[in-house]
């Protein structure tokens, strides 16, 4: 039982990682019907603001927060204004283009940052570890988690209860009715975007501590958060809350058995094979074409 | 396609093919700039199955490495078996398993004791991958985006099992100290001419089987399913089989590079199956132009080529990769077809 509760737990700390991660990445899809492969290169970006402000300004994790969500939003927004826009027409090469973006920013961390590894610390009033359920638990996980459960409710807020939402959702579903009815659509594809890389830049400033930050760390997280977005579906947010906890669950109880790697092939298997039989992903009513 | 095209392109292609086989001339026999050439061509080769499989097909294979570095892993412990073992275990274990602990030659590695195998085994252990990617995604009609998603991740997970596997793939350091490979009476030494020539040799017959299937009656079909795939498929073929029969060739084409590629370097590394080679190989088709296997081999040859001119320096490095980034984000933004679209479209008219 105790070992039962103690995978369970680690595998809740995942889901809220790839949560976070996965968030921006399935609102941008899910309304522009671009794939951001820079995505893992803003969480990257976000470590590095939230490493800079730290040591070059002293500013605590939980202060920087705003200036980090602010900083990336505007590159993501001038991203999407400058490249993204020009290409809604062929999706396809979006993946290049937000490849080379990716590039772009790992390599301008590279040559002014450097490659070495860097560390963030943990604020020290969650350095500590408290007891759950019997288990010794990190309390800046427990945070993570909770953070990752409040960002999952602004987005759902921000989407379903205001009128930018009202807006967003109604380019989603159909383009062209909506600019008939006065809705601009450039704007909405370019504040989802600044939005979601907003958001990938927060998660990035969170996980640092746990990891080190290195120019290549976004690759790792993209394809996490690429898996979760394939198997929820884009439809829903619910979809993309529901398969980072599956992700979560079952790559924590497969990593017990074997170790992380063998977790990851696993989990990626499977994937392919719901894939193979539910094509448009496991939360989906319609099917989007 | 007309015949007057037709025979342009054999053409062209024969006297691109042809002045690669001058180059150790022009060279002086540098073994430096010969062994770099040979590199160069293998990774050009490499860019041909991209272009097969993305240009032709419309498959974004963001995972081509892959294929490559199965190839590349293939030729390797077969070579690998045949050097006289510094630490040996029982019955000549490769050094890196003596130093894991492993006692005895794991199953898998036993048949590669036969170099023909190992050749055999470069070419079919990518092509099956291929075979078994395409009856799971690409015949399930799961298209675009969500092929280069998987692609990719099955690149991410090969790479992370060879690294997690050091018992018996020699993980990070990959497997080195490799025996030159030996046919006959010849000798293949990676710095001497002769290598270059098998590799240029092995090149141009591949291109041009390749160019020959580009412009047979499957090769059509390959293009159509790229342009509309709905419409091939309301034409009564099977889209499915198509794609996967264009991956495996390609895949087919990428262990032959790798398997080259092994010969050149002198040993195996997981950075021959990992995330930056995928994406320089899409750098490459993109820049050179995918729609053309020439292009595409071209531009492999010149992007490499500036890189391994200024890798003397890391900051040099560095920036020539944030060049690099810059003009593909350009080339995707305004020269879709790449540099060999461009020139299409001003010189042969």
């Amino acid at each position: 039982m105790d070992f039962f509760i103690s995978q369970f737990i680690s595998g809740l700390s995942m889901t809220s990682i790839l949560l976070m991660i996965s968030l921006g990445l399935a609102i941008i899809y899910g309304t522009t019907g671009v794939i951001n492969m820079a995505h893992g290169e803003f969480v990257m970006i976000g470590a590095y603001t939230s490493w800079f402000l730290q040591t070059t300004f002293g500013m605590g994790l939980l202060v920087s927060i705003i200036p980090i969500f602010l900083i990336t939003a505007l590159m993501g927004f001038l991203i999407e204004r400058i490249v993204i826009r020009h290409l809604y027409n062929r999706l396809l090469d979006t993946i290049l283009a937000t490849w080379g973006i990716g590039v772009l920013l790992q390599q301008f961390i590279r040559l002014t940052v450097g490659s070495e590894l860097k560390y963030l610390k943990i604020p020290s009033f969650m350095a500590e570890s408290m007891t759950l359920f019997g288990q010794e638990v990190s309390i800046y996980r427990v945070f993570i988690f909770v953070f990752a459960i409040l960002t999952f409710f602004v987005a759902w807020f921000i989407i379903f209860k205001t009128s930018f939402g009202i807006r967003l959702r109604a380019v989603t579903q159909n383009k062209d009715i909506a600019s008939c009815f006065g809705i601009n659509s450039g704007v909405v594809y370019s504040s989802t975007f600044a939005f979601g890389t907003g958001i990938a830049a927060v998660a990035g400033a969170f996980i640092a501590p746990l990891k080190s930050i290195s120019p290549d760390m976004g690759t790792n997280y993209i394809i996490d958060a690429f898996m979760v977005v394939v198997l929820g579906g884009v439809e829903s947010l619910i979809g993309t809350a529901a398969s980072s906890l599956i992700i979560g669950e079952t790559s924590s109880f497969l990593a017990s058995f074997s170790n992380d790697t063998l977790a990851k092939a696993l989990v990626l298997l499977m994937i392919i094979i719901i894939l193979r039989i539910k094509p448009q992903g496991l939360f989906t009513k319609r099917t989007r074409s | 396609m007309n015949k007057k095209n037709y025979q342009k392109d054999f053409f062209i292609y024969g006297v691109a093919c042809f002045a690669l086989f001058f180059v150790p001339l022009i060279l002086g026999n540098d073994p430096f700039y010969i062994n770099k050439s040979s590199t160069y061509i293998c990774l050009g080769l490499l860019a041909v199955s991209l272009s097969l499989s993305w240009g032709y097909t419309g498959i974004l294979n963001l995972g081509n490495a892959v294929f490559f570095g199965l190839g590349s892993y293939c030729m390797a412990m077969s070579l690998k078996l045949k050097t006289d073992a510094v630490h040996t275990g029982s019955g000549g274990l490769p050094d890196f398993m003596v130093w894991n602990n492993v006692k005895t030659l794991p199953w898998f590695w036993e048949p590669f004791h036969s170099l023909t195998f190992g050749v055999f085994a470069g070419i079919f252990v990518p092509v099956l991958l291929a075979l078994a990617l395409g009856f799971s995604i690409l015949r399930g009609r799961i298209a675009g985006v969500y092929v280069a998603i998987i692609t990719l991740a099955v690149l991410l997970v090969v790479y992370l099992l060879i690294m997690d596997q050091q018992r018996y793939t020699g993980g990070f350091n990959g497997i080195t100290d490799l025996v030159t490979l030996k046919v006959g009476i010849l000798e293949f030494d990676a710095y001497h001419p002769a290598t270059y020539y098998l590799i240029t040799i092995v090149m141009t017959i591949v291109l041009f089987i390749t160019l020959l299937i580009t412009k047979s009656r499957a090769g059509l079909i390959f293009q159509a399913i790229r342009d509309d795939e709905n419409r091939v498929r309301f034409l009564g073929y099977d889209v499915g089989n198509y794609k996967t029969a264009a991956m495996c060739l390609s895949a087919a084409i990428a262990g032959i590079a790798g398997m080259l590629y092994t010969i050149v370097m002198e040993f195996a590394s997981p950075t021959f199956l990992a995330v930056p080679l995928s994406l320089s190989i899409v750098i490459w088709c993109a820049v050179g132009g995918r729609q053309s296997l020439l292009g595409s081999f071209l531009g492999a040859i010149v992007i490499t080529a500036g890189q391994g001119f200024l890798s003397e320096s890391e900051t040099f490095l560095h920036t020539w990769t944030l060049v690099m980034g810059f003009v593909f984000v350009l080339s995707v933004l305004f020269l879709p077809k790449g540099l060999a679209g461009f020139f299409e479209k001003y010189f042969k008219k």
